[in-house]
């Protein structure tokens, strides 16, 4: 029992781990809102499932989707710089237009991908749990590859102008670096992630649906805020931000294969990722002040223990969407 | 004489042009500034000094005249295209630095200002050692602590971090906007006695904010006084130095503003009473 709730956990799970990484990038470092990811995924994954369906290597077809996740981050900067719309707005809105463009992409709301070769092919035939543990593995390879990727890059250059860019555009912009640059660039990984996480999930599920998208943001931010309730990274300690990522959207999942295991049934697991989201914040908000009275920590606490100034406002939800 | 480092010609700047809030912030500033010359700008609260510093540094756009930086007008170039010629400091700590980062994070984002952001690493040991170097020289132990957030470090820490990383490229023009306001009087001495020191070594163009006089007439090598988004009086050198803090206060109330330094008082009374 134990066992296959882990398994599942992780074949369900880790397709998701590059698109929560994007909802970190925009949420924790840009300190904004993107629902543009929702499109993205659905995008990158159905573009991926014609182009494997139609007998082209998955690996180009990743590939190819990931690039349309990275166009609609480029367009989603493109509307909230050219019309000054909020990003929360601007991707409200590439959201709803990428449901109509996915839609044409497929043709037809589901397209499934049985007999193509996907990344998987080689691993199919083997019997039930051994194929899934084998899944996980190629997953887990794939995953960990781009999680120690995206760590590398926030130690460049270019990566340090990215952290520093979201809580403080003023002293950004006084170092030389483009704050607008730096949301694009933001936006645009954000949603290659996102699109390729798509990618991984409909090679792992067999198919392409218009709809997969849907709820992949608020359960980003689910992730994200349990991830960062457990390892709190400082916006220096990359490793840190990897493994919350990746603890974070486990267990996310952990706790959703859990609730259908133990019988809820599957239209209540929206209800369970809203819970989740709450409870992580209710948990960084009241739990972990609470507990350290008794001296137990949650390291996602100590540092909102000091009463935050404006200037350093870190909270893990931002209030107001910055906007340049 | 040589090409001017940073030169204003005629520059006005209105804020909400066309609303009921119009104001007129700066009306026709000239202003000329030679190589490593090192100004202070005096003036009432709204006289239009922090405005010339935005102006200056890019951060805003003027409604007419030409900005020029070492004879390349740069009157269009937004701020993060001039930071590479302009280092600035802002009134508030906070403002200068990223809390969310650690220290040497911080100091190499400004070791890349003005230069393409690459794919290399932006730590190297070499980078390292030297930005280290760099730290202990403020005294503040801070060295030890590269890897802490510098949302740690008290309002004086940070302005002095500030200042270390505005001169970690050798800027041609060095903006200090009230920079010691909000720091106790021992460490805006502390930070005063860097910004001389920095100053000096890398013999780069200053423009001084400030509202204490003292600093004024101590510092620099020229007193600007500023009032309703003009320069009202431009004193070189020789004048400065036969002025009390009293004259200059003069010089600023003749034009009818109130001044604003609250320290003022005490201030005067230090420095009048021996005589
Ligand atoms: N962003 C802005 N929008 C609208 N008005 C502004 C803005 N910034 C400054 N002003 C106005 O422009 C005028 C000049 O302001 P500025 O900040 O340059 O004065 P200052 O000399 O720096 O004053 P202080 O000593 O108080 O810092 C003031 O009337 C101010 O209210
Ligand atoms: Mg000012």
């Amino acid at each position: 029992m134990l066992e296959n709730i882990l398994i599942d956990a992780l074949v369900t799970g880790l397709p998701l781990i590059p698109v929560f990484l994007g909802v970190y990038i925009v949420l924790r470092i840009r300190e904004d809102f993107d629902l543009t990811v929702e499109g993205s995924f659905a995008l990158g994954g159905s573009v991926a499932a014609i182009m494997i369906a139609a007998g082209i290597p998955p690996a180009l077809a990743m590939l190819a989707g990931a690039a349309s996740g990275a166009t609609a981050g480029l367009v989603t900067t493109l509307l909230s710089l050219a019309l000054r719309l909020p990003v929360l707005l601007a991707g409200l809105v590439m959201n709803m237009a990428l449901f109509s463009i996915t839609l044409r992409v497929l043709g037809m709301p589901t397209v499934s991908l049985s007999g193509a070769t996907t990344i998987f092919t080689a691993i199919a035939p083997a019997p039930g749990r051994a194929a899934d543990l084998a899944t996980s593995l190629v997953l887990a390879l794939i995953v960990v590859a781009i999680l120690t990727a995206f760590a590398v890059f926030l130690k460049t250059r270019l990566g340090l102008a990215l952290r520093a860019s979201g809580v403080n555009a003023r002293m950004v912009r006084s170092q030389g670096v483009s704050d607008r640059g730096m949301l694009a660039l933001s936006l645009i990984m954000s949603n290659a992630l996102s699109a390729f996480g798509g990618t991984l999930m409909v090679q792992m599920q067999g198919y392409a649906d218009v709809n997969m998208g849907s709820g992949i943001f608020v359960a980003g931010v689910g992730a994200v805020l349990l991830g960062v309730l457990f390892v709190n990274p400082s916006g220096s300690q990359v490793i840190r931000i990897a493994v919350a990522v990746l603890l974070g959207g486990l267990l996310y999942r952990l706790i959703l294969v859990a609730a259908l295991r133990f019988g809820l049934p599957a239209g209540d697991l929206r209800g369970v990722t809203a819970l989740t989201l709450v409870v992580a914040v209710a948990a960084q908000a009241y739990l972990a002040p609470a507990l350290d009275r008794y001296g137990i920590r949650l390291r996602g606490w100590r540092r909102r223990a000091r009463p935050s100034s404006p200037g350093e406002s870190h909270g893990v939800i931002p209030m107001e969407a910055s906007h340049g | 004489m040589a090409e001017p480092m940073l030169r204003l010609d005629d520059v006005r700047l209105v804020y909400n042009r066309g609303r009921v809030d119009e104001v007129h912030a700066l009306r026709g500033v000239e202003l000329s500034l030679q190589p490593g010359e090192f100004v202070t700008v005096v003036g009432s609260n709204g006289a239009g000094k922090s405005s010339a510093v935005q102006v200056i540094s890019g951060g805003a756009r003027p409604s007419s005249g030409r900005v020029r930086l070492n004879g390349v007008d740069v009157t269009n170039w937004p701020d993060y295209r001039r930071a590479g010629l302009v280092a600035r400091v802002f009134d508030d700590p906070r403002i200068g630095s990223a809390p969310e980062l650690s220290i040497e994070d911080n100091l190499a984002l400004a070791l890349d200002r003005g230069r393409r952001r690459t794919l290399r690493f932006a730590l190297s040991g070499a980078r390292r050692r030297l930005l280290r170097e760099r730290v202990a020289r403020l005294g503040l132990g801070l060295e030890d602590r590269l890897h802490d957030r510098v949302g740690l470090l008290s309002a004086g820490q940070r302005q002095s971090l500030t200042m270390i990383m505005a001169g970690l490229t050798a800027p041609r023009v060095l903006l200090l906007d009230e920079h010691l306001a909000a720091l106790d009087p021992a460490t805006a001495q502390r930070v005063l006695a860097l910004t001389a020191e920095l100053v000096t070594e890398m013999g780069c163009t200053t423009v001084m904010v400030t509202h204490n006089m003292d600093h004024a007439l101590r510092m620099g090598d020229r007193l600007l006084v500023m009032s309703r988004g003009r320069i009202i009086h431009d004193i070189p050198h020789a004048g400065k130095s036969g002025l009390t803090v009293a004259g200059v206060v003069d010089l600023i109330t003749g034009s009818g503003d109130v001044v604003s330094d609250r320290s003022l008082l005490a201030d005067l009374e230090t420095q009048e009473a021996p005589k």
